[in-house]
């Protein structure tokens, strides 16, 4: 190659380069509006902010309130919970576990509202085929679980409900992308999972729900959870979001067509697996109540006992009971 | 005569076609087991299913704003780490005072993994963009500090005496000899920051974040979504390999003289 | 003839940690005249060359070139290394006007590359050239700044013995062509009998004795036998 021609070839190159970057420049600038106070909510993908982010009803109803909202993205609860620990964000919309973990690990946080469970769609999965049918055929077989999340208090639940010990079962700790390989190629006869995992276990590995969390009694809530400081200097904030994302929830309960439509596009999974998540769901968002607590207390306790956390969180304490 | 000249042509093509055999092989091979059905495609989807996977983000917008987010993160911190390194590095390698004052603090600060410096990134800067440029920042920055210190120390002390007896000042000097004389050293780390760069970024994008290719890859994991992940996969692989590239002709235009 | 001194040397002394290099060194170099000097290697001659150009200071002692001390780099004049010591990312070109601030010294760097024969590569860089080409680029930067000094530290050491011969004559020529002073330090006596005007035999930190060498550049017979004879009094000197 001569040079004149490699010179050009590498103008052009970091030409397109610099464009693009540019181009991602813009994309990442936020228009922010400095007469709003921002108020920073985390969420997880397919959760009920994720519905209220993409009907966009919330962000608007706030923004009429004098608040911009923004939503920040995280792939697990206790990334959410590092995050709330310091202060980078107001709202975190997690599952049941990480709170308490979260309280156990002396981070001042405040229950704020609670959501709607996933009892439905959460639960032990086997293979339709694998010939365990009851808890009991479940004895001496390997159990997949992601440690101090709901998958080991459902499958502690389930244990203690259908009276079987904690070592009548083999635990196999793996994080959810090794424990779907491990299931998928028979190295796990079950798995403890919740939607839309489990949805989409059931439809591509021919699984079935061995039991759910209702039947378990770990009906997997969502809670919202905010750093204590916040959640007591916010409380007519927290009010507001309630209402308004009440309001959605209401929405996405009356128009599954319309969040089948939006969660497919949003999860990126077929739209098989999306339905049979979203109608076997309730949305919902609500203060906190001491059913709620009763709930949390529960998973803090047999946390405590089978060794998962080593100091016991008294949930009651960390709650706003907003009037 | 013509002969030999038309075998030589032949010779010469065939020459660039044989770093692209193994990977083509790959690919044909891929495709193969997937359509004859022995691997299930939801866990290796076939190598067309994630070329479709890859127009299909490309039209809905979504592959060309994380792409173009994902190079803005990389550029900013290659760029603000890159010439911290580069100026830290040339002053402590010209200057015997400062690299007393300043080389063993950055070697010590040079061997912490960067994971483990995520929890304390998120305190100081929270976990916006500044956070993510920072740690792509840091990641750059030593393997151009290093090579740029390694390329001024090791300039032969000769042709600076010869310099000296030439009549040279410092700033002609530097210019003239040793800025030149450590020049293929400095672009050695150029090239080697440029990869850090990029796995820097897909640790950085983890973080938090809702945009970059990075995210795009964690939350296609999340869901089991694996052609989007490998297609994440490969276009790092690709983002790698033109920036290695970028970097080789940097060296060929500018070490010219090496002949 | 009346002879010039161009380089007054008196009472040198050089010692590294311990180690006596030169000592008590006392000598005068004339204008135009081409000077060598031998002895084993390791045996000071570098050094005192060095000393001459500024690169290194005497622990006692006074160099003076025209009635100047030197005391810094020597700018009036220029050294040829063993090694060529080349700048390989310039051109031919550029490593002969490399030390200079004005950009008008083309002319003169062009005069020289056809001096010493380099033309066609001024502006190839320096790897294309060979190893005798590399030391005629050297000569050609050494004389680009008129120096009334040309200092030559074994720069011929690396080179076959065809190129060499060449490059000696090349260098006598245009020294001659040019009146400039020449200092040669050489492990090779012959080389220094073939191009000198006076050897200066150093040993045991000394100068011992200098050899007047009327007999420098003539090609008869004649003068080729007594050039021989003194190369091997030289060389019996050298020896006890």
């Amino acid at each position: 190659m001569t040079h004149t021609l490699r010179k050009t070839l590498l103008f052009i190159l970091l030409f397109f380069w610099i464009l693009i970057t540019v181009y991602g420049w813009f994309q990442i600038r936020e228009e922010s509006n400095p007469t709003l106070k921002t108020v920073t909510i985390g969420f997880q993908a397919g959760d009920e902010f994720d519905i209220a982010k993409s009907r966009g009803k919330f962000a608007t109803k706030m923004e009429k309130k004098g608040y911009k909202v923004k939503f920040k993205e995280f792939q697990n609860g206790a990334a959410m919970m590092q995050a709330l620990a310091t202060g980078n964000i107001d709202y975190a919309r997690v599952g049941d576990t990480p709170p308490v973990s979260a309280l156990a690990a002396g981070t001042k946080l405040t229950y704020v509202a609670a959501g709607g469970t996933k009892e439905k769609g959460s639960g032990i999965v086997v293979k339709k085929n694998s010939g365990i049918n009851s808890m009991a055929d479940l004895k001496g077989k390997r159990v997949a679980y992601t440690k101090g999340t709901s998958s080991q208090y459902m499958v502690l639940r389930a244990l203690k409900t259908a009276g079987l010990g904690i070592n009548d079962i083999k635990w196999v700790n793996l994080d959810q992308d090794a424990a779907a390989v491990a299931y998928s190629k028979n190295k796990v006869d079950a798995w403890a999972n919740w939607d839309p995992t489990v949805a989409q276990v059931e439809i591509t590995e021919n699984s079935k729900l061995l039991v759910n969390g209702q039947q378990a009694g770990a009906v997997n809530r969502s809670f919202i959870v905010s750093p204590s400081k916040f959640a007591k200097n916010h409380q007519s904030l927290s009010k507001l979001v309630i209402k308004y994302g009440e309001q959605d929830m209401h929405w996405a309960n009356t128009h599954h067509k319309q969040v089948i439509k939006l969660m497919t596009k949003e999860l990126k999974l077929s739209k098989k697996v999306v339905t049979l998540e979203i109608e076997r769901r309730t949305f919902g968002i609500y203060k906190m109540n001491d059913k709620y607590v009763k709930e949390e207390q529960e998973i803090a306790d047999m946390f405590y006992q089978s060794g998962v956390l080593n100091k016991q969180a008294t949930v009651a304490k960390h709650v706003d009971y907003l009037k | 005569m013509d002969n030999t000249i038309i075998l030589k042509k032949i010779n010469f093509s065939f020459r660039k076609i044989i770093p692209w055999i193994i990977p083509i092989v790959i690919i044909l091979f891929w495709q193969l087991i997937v359509s004859v059905g022995w691997v299930s495609a939801t866990i290796l989807p076939s190598p067309w299913d994630v070329l479709k996977d890859g127009a299909e983000l490309t039209v809905s917008g979504e592959l060309p704003k994380n792409m173009g987010i994902s190079l803005y993160r990389a550029t900013v911190g290659f760029v603000i780490g890159g010439s911290i390194g580069f100026v830290l590095g040339f002053i402590n390698g010209l200057s015997k005072i400062a690299r007393l004052a300043f080389d063993s603090t950055v070697q010590m600060l040079r061997n912490i993994p960067h994971l483990a410096l995520i929890p304390l990134v998120i305190l100081l800067m929270g976990i916006g963009e500044p956070a993510k440029i920072f740690l792509v920042a840091i990641g750059c920055m030593f393997p151009i500090y290093i090579n740029t210190y390694h390329g001024i120390i090791s300039v032969d002390q000769k042709i600076i005496e010869m310099g000296h007896a030439y009549g040279l000042k410092q700033s002609a000097m530097i210019r003239k000899i040793v800025f030149p004389a450590a020049l293929p050293t400095i672009l050695m780390g150029f090239r080697y920051a440029l990869g850090v760069m990029w796995t820097t970024l897909i640790v950085a994008e983890t973080i938090s974040s809702s945009s970059g290719i990075g995210y795009m890859a964690t939350n296609a994991e999340q869901f089991m979504d694996m052609k989007t992940i490998i297609l994440c996969i490969l276009i790092y692989a690709l983002l790698g390999k033109l920036s290695d590239y970028i970097a080789k002709n940097f060296e060929i235009i500018f070490l010219e003289w090496r002949g | 003839m009346k002879k010039e001194i161009l380089i007054t040397i008196r009472g040198v002394n050089k010692s590294y940690v311990k180690h006596i290099v030169l000592r008590e060194i006392d000598l005068d170099v004339y204008r135009h005249e081409f000077l060598a000097f031998v002895g084993k290697s390791g045996g000071g001659k570098s050094t005192l060359l060095r000393l001459i150009a500024g690169l290194e200071q005497p622990n006692a002692g006074k160099i003076k070139q025209g009635g100047h001390l030197i005391n810094k780099i020597n700018d009036q004049a220029r050294m040829m290394f063993q090694e060529d010591r080349l700048l390989p990312w310039m051109s031919v070109q550029d490593n002969v006007t490399f030390a200079s601030k004005k950009p008008d010294d083309q002319k003169e760097a062009k005069k020289l590359l056809s001096l010493v024969g380099l033309t066609e590569y001024a502006n190839a860089f320096p790897t294309k050239l060979s190893g005798g080409q590399k030391q005629r680029l050297a000569l050609a930067r050494a004389l680009f700044s008129h120096p009334d000094l040309l200092l030559l530290d074994e720069p011929l050491g690396a080179l076959d013995a065809l190129t060499r011969r060449n490059m000696q004559d090349l260098i006598m020529k245009i020294c001659q062509q040019r009146k400039i002073t020449t200092i040669l330090v050489t492990h090779d006596i012959n080389e220094a009998v073939r191009m000198a005007n006076r050897i200066a035999l150093i040993k045991d930190q000394l100068i011992k004795e200098i050899f007047d060498n009327p007999y420098r550049g003539i090609d008869t017979n004649e003068a080729k036998e007594k050039r021989a004879l003194i190369s091997d009094e030289i060389l019996n000197k050298i020896l006890n």
